[in-house]
């Protein structure tokens, strides 16, 4: 304990030096604006941001990344609040019981029970993932395989059962990605997968290629074919903060620990993430909460669940990646892309060989959490004015961030075509409800899924019974079949409920 | 008898098991030193195009089969329609109105832009593919286009080649010059 606490207090010497507190900053202020600017999402923001980052410093990259991660899911409440627009789906159930409190004439309450709940739940998971990480990576070097595998497995199973309109629909958006993976020179055999012939197709398809094409290209797409028009806005008075008083903080205490809880344990489930511990914690909410009946008429409380989770997630992301090298979540999955770009493989390992690096992100998720409550404190009011920037003007530089990221990736325009395809499949995605989440993750974890799973097969014999009769891979594999089953019980159980 | 609301909902998942069908082939006939007792790299992919195959197997018969079923849906779809209806309030955004011309049309720009980078320029091609994008999006401020996409291509040609250090396609003669040019003002070697 004594050695984790020394090397955070080195990574907080660390994030203070000039550049990487300027990549702080810098981050902080990009992830707020972009959770505000229309057409702008979390996870476009971050992969958008990548590029600029590939001549820094690996830690100043990180902890830029990190600082957009853990601010993006806090800006966005200001105009599901002030003007009845979430900037994405973390920001919904904001909508419930924030915007009505602003109709109320509390909008300056309301802003601040999110600033006190972003930065609550920001920092028990901030705290919980120093606490854990080192612990889970001395687990995770001693695990297998097969473990290894299992846990993929999971992340991949989890993000197909939660997400999407058809359950069947996510698993072909999964295989999808799964497949885009295998393009290239199998580590293997040095066979060519799928390469027809195209010189670069060996090197396999970069999955940042994937994810700026599907995320970003494929939004502006889905945009471009809605005419640019969004809803008007509802203002509902000045922006301002006006943070509660203790005893009324103190009086939301179960609050604040459940959600921040939940947001964490959802953070560290690859595949969830902010969105899915807003809406389960909001459930919570509505399940246990002291005021439950009132929730919806503009209470605090429905405020505070959401937000609290969204913001602790990030944490709860981090756990996994930096432990395990698995990136949970999109923006997590760019993180480890910043990490992969400067040569660094996050895992147990670098725990033993880059300890520093790794305390001064972890540092920098506490500093994040608190700059942004600042910034956000004195700055909400001039932020929220860049809702009224033409949203055609900041789509049209999101596709030439799109282009010169993709670009710069490897200096080749054939990565440029790539990134056209896979913004046209984006759009095709959100256009026939494929959910876009498993396709990216696929190809994320795509790799390490395969490299597991053949591994595993030399090792045992090809007895792919080892999945199931190790103790840890097998639970974790039980697990991720019930992950897939859920869906399928949910419908059974509601056909049910309709015929009774 | 087979409506038409029916068969658009097939054409998907038809395309991608099609697509996956020519995949399956081409893996069969990935080239490999086979190892004994060891899987080959085709084992992957084409297990993967299987699983495809069957879930959009799946999916046309159950379009094709009379009757209305349900689906099952993701949780945290679930969780959004269940919540906004508990609510009575917004769920996810609206569908607006479609304007297929429009996204026809900024697929054809982008992809034009592609193939225009390498033979233009960087300057030469993005100038006139931010204005002509902002303009296909609606805004009609002229002096903000030319001034965004002007002012917003210099400053990108300046950070990548200057800052990051990303060599930007330069183009061909005679577009070629007004990239050095443009270099030379700013200092790029």
């Amino acid at each position: 304990m004594e050695g984790v606490l020394t090397q955070l207090a080195a990574g907080f010497v660390s994030v203070f030096s000039p550049l990487n507190f300027a990549a702080l900053t810098v981050g902080l202020v990009i992830g707020l604006l972009i959770a505000v600017l229309p057409g702008l999402t979390l996870v476009m923001g971050v992969v958008l941001a990548l590029p600029f980052t590939y001549k820094m410093d690996v830690t100043s990259a990180v902890i830029l990344l990190t600082a957009m991660y853990v601010s993006g899911t806090y800006a966005g409440a200001w105009t599901s609040i002030l003007f009845r627009v979430p900037g994405e789906p973390i920001d919904v159930p904001l909508l419930w019981d924030g915007y009505t409190m602003a109709r109320k004439g509390r909008a300056a309450q309301a802003l601040g029970w999110t600033l006190l709940a972003a930065l609550f739940g920001g920092l028990v998971a901030a705290s919980a993932m120093v606490l854990l990480s080192q612990p889970i990576a001395k687990v995770a070097l001693t695990l297998s395989t097969p473990e290894y595998f299992a846990i993929i497995f999971f992340g991949l199973a989890s993000v197909v059962s939660l997400g999407g309109a058809s359950l069947a629909n996510a698993l072909i958006s999964l295989f999808i990605g799964l497949l885009l993976a295998t393009v290239g020179v199998d580590d293997t055999y040095g066979a060519h997968r799928f390469t027809f012939d195209v010189p670069i197709l060996a090197d396999g398809i970069d999955y940042l290629i994937v994810m700026v094409g599907a995320y970003g290209l494929g939004e502006v797409f889905t945009r471009l074919e809605r005419g640019f028009r969004s809803a008007p806005l509802e203002s509902v008075g000045a922006a301002r903060t006006r943070l509660p008083r203790l005893k009324e903080a103190l009086a939301l205490k179960g609050t604040f620990v459940r959600s921040s809880l939940l947001g964490l344990l959802i953070g560290i489930v690859p595949g969830a993430g902010a969105t899915v511990a807003s809406f389960l914690s909001y459930g919570a909410e509505a399940q246990y909460g002291r005021r439950r009946s009132q929730l919806g008429d503009g209470i605090a409380e429905g405020i505070v669940a959401p937000q609290a989770a969204a913001t602790s997630s990030v944490g709860g992301a981090m756990i996994p990646l930096m432990t395990m090298g698995i990136p949970g979540s999109g923006a997590t999955a760019i993180i480890l892309g910043a990490f992969l770009l400067h040569g660094l493989q996050p895992g147990p390992q670098v725990f033993q060989t880059s300890s520093h690096i790794v305390y001064a992100v972890f540092a920098s998720v506490f500093l994040a959490v608190i700059g942004m409550c600042v910034i956000g404190y004195f700055a909400v009011r001039a932020m929220v004015r860049v809702l009224e920037f033409p949203e055609v003007i900041v789509s049209a530089y999101v596709v030439m961030l799109c282009i010169l990221g993709a670009f710069a990736a490897r200096n080749n325009i054939t990565d440029v075509w790539l990134l056209v395809v896979f913004g046209i499949l984006g759009y095709a995605a959100e256009r026939w409800r494929f959910p876009v989440p498993p396709l990216v993750l696929g190809a994320i974890l795509g790799p390490l899924a395969e490299s597991t799973f053949m591994t595993t097969m030399i090792s045992f014999d090809n007895d792919w019974t080892v999945f199931f009769t190790r103790p840890v891979a097998g639970t974790v594999m039980l697990l991720s079949l019930a992950a897939l089953l859920l869906p399928v019980v949910r419908q059974l159980r509601h056909k049910r409920r309709i015929v009774a | 008898m087979l409506d038409v609301a029916r068969l658009k909902r097939v054409v998907p998942y038809a395309v991608v098991a099609t697509g996956a069908g020519y995949l399956y082939q081409v893996a069969a006939n990935i080239q490999y030193q086979a190892r004994a007792g060891v899987l080959g790299p085709d084992f992957w992919p084409k297990a993967i195009l299987a699983l495809t195959i069957v879930v959009c197997g799946y999916k046309i018969a159950a379009a094709l089969a009379p009757g209305r079923r349900g689906e099952a849906a993701g949780v945290l779809e679930h969780l959004i329609e269940e919540s906004a209806a508990q609510r009575g309030g917004t769920g996810a955004t609206a569908a607006g109105e479609s304007h297929l011309w429009l996204l026809l049309g900024g697929m054809a720009l982008s992809a034009g832009y592609v193939w225009a980078i390498t033979r233009l320029g960087f300057f030469t091609a993005t100038v006139p593919y931010l204005a002509a994008f902002i303009a296909l999006g609606g805004y009609r401020r002229w002096g903000v286009v030319a001034a965004v996409s002007v002012i917003g291509t210099v400053l990108l040609l300046f950070f990548f080649m200057k800052v990051v250090y990303v060599s930007l396609p330069l183009g061909q003669e005679p577009f070629l010059q007004v990239t050095l040019l443009l270099m030379k003002i700013m200092g790029i070697r």
